[in-house]
C-alpha cells in the first residue's frame, strides 16, 4: 500500500502537486517533488507533503509536535501492519479489532481531528473493509462508522465507488443497528 | 517516562539510548501482552510520557525526543523500521518461521550502510544523530555482524558508536545478550513483524557480506550454559527417594501441604471435575515427592446436605448408606485414574463434627457471630425448607436476568444469589413456587472479618492463579455481608449451640473443615500441618475449579482469621477455568461428555487419559475435551515424539551394545544439546513450582523432540558400521540418549506415573530426586549399567476408534446410540427453514416471495416424517399440518362471512362477534403454523402436546366455534329485551362455551366478554 498510488492520493487531498513518484531500488517509494529534491520513505513523503500543504488535513497534523509524533506512527503503524497484515487472515482479524475498540471512544485516529494519521490508515485498510461481509461490518461497528466517515469527503473518495454501509436490507432478518 | 517493553526485546534498546541521549529520566517496566493490564497497548516497546501521552513507534519517539536532524535522518530512521527491523526479524526466525530468503535482503541492506559510511563519518552526515542510534541498536543484539566481511566502514562505525560513554551507560542496564528478535513475536498481537514481506532490492546482488550460517536454536546457546552443562555431567550414586509412613512437616525444610476441592458425594465426576481438582492436585503432589518436599496430599468426598438425604429418599436408603456407596465409586474412579492421595476420606466422621463444632466455639466466643431471623422458602407441596441448590429462578442481578439461576449462584453472572432474591423461584423437585417462612439462624460475621481478610489477601495473592485473584478482588469489592452458616436439615454437623441443637451447619461451615479432619484421620499429629510450631513453614496449595475460589479464598480464611489459633491459610489458590465438551457443556442430566467411569471403560489407559488432560488443563482460559486432540496428542506426541525416542534409544543400547549403557565422550555436539536440554529443564521445574502443569508438558516434551533431532542428526546407525573412531560416537550417543530417556522417565513420572515405572523398569533404573535448586541434566545411567528389555510404550489411537468413541459419548447417555442421525439433521433442517418461513411471512405479505420456502418446508416435513415413521412422534407434524390446511380453509370462510356482514349492515354489534371469530382463527393458524416444527423435534416435550392437539380436535373446534356464534347471537337479541335476569344464564352459556374453547385451542378467549361488561 506504501506503493505509488496511494502517495498520489494523499497528495491530492492534500492539493499538492505530488510530483513524480515512483520506486527505488529497494522497493521504497520516492518523491521527486520541485527544484529535483529527492524524498524516500511512505511516511517521511507524507510529512513533506504536509509541510507543502495549506489544507486543513495537513495543518490539523502539524499542530503540536505531540501530534506530529503520533500522526507519525499511525503512518508507520499503516506501513509496517495494516498494509502487509491485511493479507494475512489472523493479523487481519486483530487489526480490525483493535481499531474496533480504538475508534469505540474517537473519531479520529490523533486528536479530535483529521490528519494524515486517519488517511494513511484509511488507504491502506480499504481492500480489507471492502472485503467485510454486511455482517462483518455490524461487528467492527466503531470502525465502520469511522470508514464511512472519512469517505464521505469528496477529496478521500476521489471518484470511486463508495462502500455501503448500511443494513437496512438485514432488517427483515435481525432488527440491526444502523450506521 | 515509562517504556513498556517484553522481555529481550531489541527495541526496547532503542528506546533506553534515545531516552539516555536525550537525558531524559526513564524507567523500564516489562509487560506481557495477554495480561488484561496492558489490553490498550498495541505495539511494545510503548514508551508513556509524563504527560501520559503513549507513543509506540521507535521512530516518532526519535523525532519526538531529539527534533529536528534533517531530512536524512528522517529517511534512515523509517528505513530502519521498515526495512532493517523486519529484514532481521525474519532473518532470525527459527524452526518453521526461518526465511532463506532473509540473508540475501539483509546483505543488501548491510551493504547500503557500510557504502553510506564510506562517504561520511555518520549516516546523517557528520553528526552523530537519532538514525546512527537507532540502526545501531538493531545491528547489536543477534550478534549480525558476527563474521560479516568486507563491511569495514559500518564496522569501525559501529565500535565508534559502542564505545560512546552513553552507549556504554546503557549497554550496562541492559545486556545485549538477553535481547533477541525471536522476542518480537510477544511485542505486538499480530506476530511480530513476520508479516511483513521481504523487500528484495532489484540491484545486483549485494554479495556475501554476512555470515552465512542461517541460525538455529543451538546458535543460541552461550559458553556459560555449554560450561554448566559439562559441570553438570557427572555421575553421583542418587540418593534414595525415601518416603515416611506418616510425612509430617520438618523444620528448616520445605512442607507443601496439597488439598483438593472435596468433590461433592452424589456426583459421577467427569472429566472436567477430575482435571480441575484431583488430578491437578496429584501431578503436582507427585512432582512435589520428587522435589524432596514433604508434601502431604489430601482429599475426600463432601457428604453432608439436602441432595444426599433426597438421594437417599429417592433410592429408599439411609443418607449414610448412600455416601458409603458414592464414596466407594468416588474412590474407585480416582484409584483408576492412578491419584495418589495420602489419604482421601469423608466428611461424615467423628473428627469433622469434633473439629467444625470446636471452630465454632471458637468462631463464636471470638464474636463473629449474629444470629437472624430468615427468610426462608419452604415448598409447601413437598412439605420442607428448600435449601439453596434446590431453588432455581430467575437471577436478581441487575443486567443478568439469566433464567435458570441456582439458589445460591447464578451460573451464567456467577454471582452469589440468595435464594430468596430469586425473581420466580420455582421448587427444583416439584416445580411449584415456594413460599417464604422465617426461622432464627446463625451468621458469620464477614464484614467484622474483612479488614484482616484484606490485609492477608494483599499479602498472599501473589501466589494465587489469575482468575483466583480476580474472583477474590470482585468479592471485596462488592464488600462482604453476613453469610447464614446453618440450615434446617437433618443430615449434617448439629450446631452446638443453644436452640439450634435441631440445625445443622451448611456447606460453608463444614466442607472445609473436611481438609482438617481428613488429616486428623491420616496422623493424629494433624495439627503439625494445620497449626505448624513457630518456625516450620508450611505452604498450602488447594486445587479447585474456579466456582470453588469464594469459599477458599474468603470465606474459610475469614474463618480461620476469626479464630485466629495460627492456622495454616492457603498461600496458593490453583483454580483453572471449565474444561468443556467438545465445544459444549459436560453434562451429567444430558449424559453428554465422558465421566470417570465412561474413561475406564474406553480402554485407553488412564496414562493416556492423564497426560491428555493435563496437556488441555483449562489454565488461562477454557478449554475443550476433544476426541481428535486426544488422538492426535496420542499418536503424535506420546507415540512419535517421546515413545518413539525412548524406544530408538534403549533398543539401539540392547541391539549394539549388548543391554549395556556405553562410554560417554562429551564433543560439542553433546554439549549444545545438554545445555538446550537444561533450558528445557529449568521450564519444566519453574512451571511445575508454580503448578503450571501444561507448560511443563510442553518443556517435557521439547526434551525428547532436542533428542529425536539429535539422534537424526548424528546417525548413529551409519556411524556403527564405521570404524572404531566412528563406532565410539556411537557409542556416546547412545549412551547419552539413553541418560535422557531415564531423565524424561523422571519427569514423566508426576503425568503417568504408571508408565514412567514401566520406562524405569526398562531402564532397569529407580526413580530420582529431582534438584530444582540445580535444574540440570546429570549422569543417571553410568557405564557399564545393565539396562533391561525395552518394549513399546505406546500404542497408535486409530481413527476409526476414537470416531466410534465420539458417537457413543457425544449425545444423551439413556438415548445413546438409539435415535437415527438422520432425523436429527432432519429436524434441525426443519426448524431452520420454519423460521425462515415465519420471518418471511412477517416481513412480507408478497406470498411469491415465500411460497417457495414453505413448498421447501414442506417437503422437509415430509422427509422427516419418512425417517419418524418408525417412532410415535412422527404422528403430531403430520396432523399439524392437516390442521394448517384445515385452518385455512376455515379463516377463508369466516373472512367471506366478515365481508359480507360488514357491507350489509353498518351495526357493529353485528358483525363485531364474527370478526372476533375471524381473529381468533387466525390466531390459531399462526400457532399451528408455528407449532409443526416445534413439535417434530421436541414431541416429548410437554408444550408440543397443545399444538399437536389443534389437528385432531380440528372438527370439534369448528363445532364449538359455530355454537359459540349462536349462542352469541341469542345473547344480543335477549339484551336488547332489557331484562338481566332472562339473559344473564344465556351469557354464562356463551362464556362457558368460550372457555371450552379456550382450552381446546390454547388462544384467550374472544374479547366480547369484556367488550360486553364495558357496555354495561
Amino acid at each position: 500500500m506504501c506503493d505509488v498510488a496511494t502517495v498520489q492520493k494523499i497528495a491530492n487531498c492534500l492539493g499538492v502537486a505530488p510530483g513524480k513518484i515512483q520506486l527505488n531500488e529497494e522497493q521504497v517509494v520516492t518523491r521527486t517533488g520541485a527544484q529535483n529534491k529527492t524524498v524516500s520513505g511512505f511516511a517521511t513523503i507524507l510529512e513533506s507533503l504536509a509541510r507543502e500543504s495549506k489544507s486543513e488535513t495537513a495543518q490539523n497534523s502539524i499542530v503540536t509536535k505531540e501530534v506530529q509524533a503520533q500522526v507519525y506512527q499511525w503512518i508507520e503503524f499503516a506501513v509496517l501492519y495494516v498494509a502487509p497484515g491485511s493479507k494475512d487472515k489472523h493479523v487481519s482479524k486483530q487489526l480490525l479489532a483493535d481499531f474496533n475498540k480504538l475508534f469505540i471512544s474517537k473519531s479520529y485516529l490523533v486528536g479530535h481531528f483529521i490528519t494524515l494519521a486517519d488517511l494513511a490508515v484509511y488507504y491502506a485498510i480499504s481492500e480489507l473493509v471492502k472485503s467485510l461481509s454486511p455482517l462483518d461490518k455490524e461487528n467492527y461497528l466503531n470502525l465502520s462508522r469511522w470508514f464511512d466517515h472519512l469517505q464521505q469527503r469528496p477529496e478521500i473518495h476521489q471518484g470511486e465507488p463508495m462502500l455501503n454501509f448500511t443494513t437496512i436490507y438485514l432488517h427483515n432478518w435481525a432488527t440491526g443497528t444502523h450506521i | 517516562m515509562i517504556i513498556y517493553t517484553n522481555e529481550g526485546n531489541p527495541l526496547g534498546l532503542q528506546l533506553l539510548m534515545l531516552a539516555k541521549f536525550a537525558k531524559r529520566a526513564v524507567q523500564v517496566q516489562l509487560v506481557n501482552l495477554n495480561d488484561a493490564k496492558y489490553k490498550d497497548l498495541l505495539v511494545l516497546p510503548t514508551l508513556e510520557l509524563d504527560t501520559g501521552l503513549r507513543l509506540f513507534s521507535t521512530a516518532a519517539i526519535a523525532k519526538y525526543l531529539l527534533g529536528d536532524e534533517g531530512q536524512q535522518r528522517d529517511e534512515w530512521l523509517e528505513w530502519s523500521t521498515t526495512l532493517l527491523a523486519p529484514a532481521l526479524a525474519h532473518h532470525m526466525a527459527v524452526g518453521h518461521r526461518a526465511d532463506p530468503n532473509a540473508l540475501p535482503v539483509l546483505n543488501g541492506l548491510v551493504k547500503k550502510l557500510d557504502d553510506c559510511l564510506r562517504n561520511a563519518p555518520f549516516l546523517a552526515g557528520d553528526k552523530l544523530s537519532a538514525a546512527d542510534i537507532a540502526i545501531w541498536c538493531l545491528l547489536a543484539p543477534d550478534g549480525t555482524l558476527k563474521g560479516a566481511q568486507h563491511v569495514d566502514n559500518l564496522r569501525s562505525w559501529y565500535d565508534k558508536i559502542k564505545a560512546l560513554p552513553e552507549v556504554q551507560q546503557v549497554l550496562g542496564e541492559q545486556p545485549l545478550k538477553e535481547l533477541s528478535f525471536n522476542a518480537l513475536q510477544q511485542a505486538n498481537r499480530y506476530g511480530g513483524l513476520h508479516h511483513v514481506p521481504l523487500r528484495r532490492s532489484s540491484s545486483v546482488d549485494a554479495g556475501k557480506l554476512l555470515a552465512e550460517t542461517a541460525p538455529t536454536v543451538a546458535d543460541t546457546v552461550t559458553d556459560e550454559e555449554i560450561n554448566a552443562a559439562r559441570a553438570a555431567f557427572t555421575y553421583t550414586k542418587p540418593k534414595e527417594l525415601a518416603e515416611a509412613r506418616t510425612v509430617l512437616p520438618k523444620a528448616g525444610e520445605r512442607n507443601v501441604l496439597i488439598t483438593s476441592a472435596l468433590p461433592y458425594v452424589n456426583n459421577v465426576p467427569h472429566l472436567g471435575n477430575i482435571i480441575g481438582c484431583v488430578l491437578s492436585a496429584d501431578i503436582f503432589a507427585r512432582y512435589s515427592r520428587s522435589a524432596g518436599y514433604n508434601t502431604l496430599l489430601i482429599c475426600g468426598t463432601d457428604e453432608y446436605g439436602t441432595a444426599t438425604e433426597n438421594k437417599a429418599l429417592a433410592e429408599n436408603m439411609t443418607p449414610r448408606e448412600i455416601c458409603d456407596k458414592y464414596f466407594e465409586l468416588h474412590n474407585s474412579i480416582y484409584r483408576w485414574f492412578g491419584i495418589g492421595f495420602d489419604y482421601f476420606g469423608r466428611t461424615t466422621t467423628q473428627e469433622q463434627t469434633d473439629i467444625v463444632q470446636e471452630a465454632f466455639h471458637d468462631v463464636y466466643k471470638a464474636g463473629y457471630i449474629l444470629t437472624e431471623s430468615v427468610e426462608q422458602l419452604l415448598c409447601q407441596k413437598c412439605d420442607r425448607f428448600l435449601a439453596d441448590r434446590f431453588v432455581e429462578g430467575t437471577c436478581p442481578h441487575p443486567g443478568c436476568g439469566y433464567e435458570d439461576a441456582r439458589g445460591d449462584q447464578c451460573d451464567k453472572c456467577g454471582k452469589l444469589v440468595n435464594a430468596t432474591e430469586l425473581v420466580r423461584p420455582r421448587c427444583k423437585v416439584c416445580n411449584s413456587a415456594p413460599v417464604l417462612r422465617s426461622s432464627d439462624q446463625l451468621f458469620l460475621d464477614l464484614p467484622k472479618a474483612e479488614p484482616q481478610l484484606r490485609e492477608w489477601v494483599d499479602r498472599v495473592e501473589q501466589g494465587w492463579t489469575h482468575n483466583a485473584r480476580v474472583i477474590t478482588r470482585a468479592w471485596l469489592r462488592e464488600g462482604l455481608k453476613p453469610r447464614c452458616i446453618t440450615r434446617d436439615l437433618k443430615w449434617g454437623i448439629p450446631v452446638p449451640h443453644k436452640n439450634f441443637e435441631k440445625k445443622v451447619f451448611y456447606v460453608w461451615f463444614d466442607a472445609p473443615f473436611g481438609y482438617v479432619s481428613m488429616t486428623k484421620r491420616y496422623t493424629k499429629e494433624y495439627l503439625q500441618w494445620w497449626q505448624p510450631a513457630a518456625g516450620t513453614n508450611v505452604e498450602l496449595f488447594q486445587f479447585m475449579a474456579k466456582d470453588n475460589v469464594p469459599f477458599h479464598s474468603v470465606v474459610w480464611p475469614s474463618v480461620l482469621l476469626a479464630i485466629n489459633k495460627g492456622n495454616t491459610l492457603v498461600s496458593h489458590i490453583m483454580a483453572t477455568e471449565y474444561l468443556n465438551y467438545e465445544d459444549g457443556k459436560f453434562s451429567k442430566s444430558r449424559g453428554i461428555g465422558v465421566f470417570g467411569n465412561d474413561a475406564q471403560e474406553t480402554g485407553i489407559p488412564a496414562d493416556v487419559w492423564r497426560f491428555y488432560l493435563a496437556s488441555a488443563r483449562p489454565e488461562g482460559q477454557d478449554s475443550s475435551f476433544s476426541w481428535n486432540d486426544l488422538a492426535a496428542r496420542n499418536n503424535s506426541e506420546l507415540l512419535n515424539n517421546l515413545g518413539n525416542f525412548v524406544n530408538r534409544a534403549l533398543v539401539f543400547c540392547e541391539k549394539n551394545f549388548n543391554s549395556t549403557v556405553p562410554q560417554i565422550v562429551l564433543n560439542q555436539d553433546e554439549l549444545v544439546l545438554l545445555a538446550l536440554i537444561n533450558r528445557e529443564l529449568r521450564g519444566y521445574i519453574n512451571s511445575l513450582e508454580k503448578a503450571k502443569l501444561r507448560d511443563g508438558i510442553r518443556h517435557l516434551l521439547a526434551i525428547s523432540r532436542h533428542g529425536n533431532g539429535y539422534m537424526q542428526t548424528q546417525q548413529p546407525w551409519v556411524l556403527l558400521k564405521g570404524n572404531d573412531e566412528q563406532k565410539s560416537r556411537a557409542a556416546t550417543i547412545i549412551g547419552l540418549c539413553a541418560n535422557i530417556a531415564c531423565l524424561l522417565a523422571n519427569l514423566l513420572f508426576p503425568y503417568m506415573p504408571s508408565t514412567a515405572r514401566n520406562l524405569f523398569a526398562q531402564l532397569n533404573a529407580k526413580q530420582t530426586p529431582l534438584d530444582a535448586s540445580k535444574p540440570l541434566a546429570t549422569i543417571l545411567l553410568p557405564a557399564g549399567h545393565k539396562i533391561g528389555k525395552p518394549s513399546p510404550l505406546f500404542t497408535k489411537l486409530e481413527q476409526a476408534f476414537i470416531d466410534e468413541l465420539k458417537g457413543k459419548y457425544g449425545g444423551t447417555q439413556e438415548t445413546r446410540a438409539e435415535e437415527p442421525q438422520q432425523a436429527a439433521e432432519l429436524e434441525a433442517a426443519v426448524q431452520a427453514q420454519s423460521d425462515k418461513v415465519r420471518q418471511l411471512k412477517a416481513s412480507t405479505k408478497d406470498k411469491t416471495v415465500w411460497q417457495p420456502e414453505v413448498n421447501k418446508l414442506l417437503e422437509l416435513k415430509k422427509q422427516l416424517e419418512a425417517a419418524q415413521k418408525t417412532t410415535p412422534a412422527a404422528a403430531a407434524p403430520a396432523a399439524a399440518t392437516q390442521s394448517v390446511q384445515d385452518l385455512e380453509n376455515a379463516v377463508q370462510a369466516q373472512g367471506e362471512k366478515v365481508r359480507q356482514l360488514k357491507s350489509s349492515t353498518k351495526d357493529k354489534a353485528v358483525w363485531q362477534p364474527e370478526v372476533n371469530v375471524l381473529l381468533a382463527l387466525k390466531k390459531q393458524l399462526d400457532a399451528a403454523k408455528a407449532a409443526p416444527a416445534a413439535a417434530a423435534p421436541a414431541a416429548a416435550v410437554p408444550t408440543a402436546a397443545a399444538p399437536a392437539n389443534v389437528g385432531a380436535d380440528a372438527g370439534k373446534i369448528k363445532a364449538l366455534e359455530d355454537k359459540i356464534a349462536q349462542q352469541g347471537e341469542k345473547v344480543r337479541s335477549l339484551k336488547a329485551s332489557g331484562d338481566a335476569t332472562i339473559w344473564k344464564p344465556e351469557l354464562d352459556v356463551l362464556l362457558n362455551l368460550k372457555k371450552e374453547l379456550a382450552a381446546l385451542t390454547g388462544a384467550p378467549a374472544a374479547g366480547t366478554q369484556s367488550k360486553n361488561k364495558k357496555k354495561k
